[in-house]
């Protein structure tokens, strides 16, 4: 499908490489059948030395540096192409250790993409090193204030006294009761969701590799209406059995307190492999 | 809510929590590639596009202008 390059000099219209990971060559073998079976992505492992570059040709059109901004304001293009990386990453992690690239990480042919695995290897398989046999899992952590509230009731005085005085005031004195109500859960509120991050990411780390408190995200990208009090992620073991029971025994303890935990995953090791990877 | 929406909302989701890891995170390549990624802020951009799709499928003048709060 590409025209050899001793044949012909490379121009820019021609086919690039779009590198997805970086893997080891012994394990990321197997999964290239596979990969080609599914036909989605058309995915090849580039072997050099005792690494593998896991890619696929693409339109150097398609991905040029000059038509990027573009490219990413159509959205129907950008949800493909994340797609298609994560999809690619996930299989490959069925069988094998990866260390994920950045998004639209393209190299424009074969040599420099072969360059780089090899003059990077060092840094590349101290990465795949730190990440072999083990997977990244997301835990979220949403407070229904509802159920806080309630929750608050049973175990705080002065907020089961002030219920009670709600319930049986009225008019204009029960509107005042209800306010002052609402100021104290709120308060209450305040110094939990700080406590609660920090439990939460004291015990999830000890029960990982390792791990990252992550920045909290708005209800538009959480999908859910509660209020999100933790976001982190976690490099754990890839049967994760130690970590889903630490995650199970926090579920239990803190959904009195009308917390929910959310777990995703398994991902490739986005978190958790160096963030800049560029010449010595 | 249909059967249907729910479903396209929770792939949109899953796509908005794809986008954290995908753009945000991974690692980086500098030096001589196509594309300079590094140079733009990926998130920023790919959150925008997204959002405003993903509000399009809602309630829309609501879920935008709190979509461009977030960011």
């Amino acid at each position: 499908m590409i025209t050899p390059a001793a044949t012909a000099p490379l121009r820019r219209n021609e086919l690039g490489w779009y590198l997805y990971g970086v893997a080891a060559a012994g394990e990321a073998s197997a999964p290239l059948a596979r990969l080609a079976a599914g036909g989605a992505q058309e995915v090849e492992l580039v072997a050099e030395g005792p690494l593998v570059g896991v890619a696929s040709r693409v339109s150097l059109q398609e991905f040029d540096e000059a038509a990027l901004p573009e490219r990413l304001r159509d959205a129907t293009w950008l949800e493909e192409k994340i797609r298609a990386h994560e999809q690619v990453l996930e299989r490959v992690l069925e069988d094998a250790s990866i260390v994920p690239c950045r998004f639209c990480t393209v190299y424009r042919s074969e040599v420099e993409l072969r360059r780089f695995l090899s003059e990077r290897r060092e840094a590349l398989q101290a990465a795949l090193d730190r990440v072999r046999g083990k997977v990244e899992v997301g835990v979220k952590a949403f407070i229904d204030r509802d159920r806080f509230a309630v929750a608050q009731a049973k175990q705080n005085d002065d907020i089961r006294q002030l219920e009670t005085q709600v319930s049986t005031a009225e008019g204009g004195r029960a509107y005042l009761k209800r306010r002052r109500l609402e100021q104290r859960v709120a308060a209450e509120l305040d110094g939990f969701r700080g406590e609660a991050a920090d439990r939460l990411h004291t015990r999830l780390l000890a029960a990982a590799e390792d791990g990252l408190s992550l920045p909290l995200q708005a209800p538009e990208l959480s999908g859910r209406e509660e209020e999100m009090v933790f976001n982190g992620a976690y490099l754990v073991t890839a049967d994760r059995a130690a970590f889903e029971e630490a995650l199970a025994l926090l579920g239990r303890d803190f959904r009195d307190d009308g917390v929910d935990l959310e777990l995703t995953g398994p991902w490739p090791a986005y978190n958790f492999v160096p963030e800049e990877l560029g010449p010595e | 809510m249909s059967m249907s929406e729910q479903k396209t909302l929770k792939q949109q989701v899953t796509l908005l929590e794809l986008v954290d890891r995908v753009l945000n995170k991974g690692v980086v390549v500098s030096g001589d590639i196509t594309l300079s990624v590094a140079d733009v802020d990926l998130v920023y951009v790919g959150l925008r596009v997204l959002l405003s799709s993903v509000a399009t499928l809602e309630e829309p003048r609501e879920r935008i202008s709190t979509a461009g709060a977030a960011l």
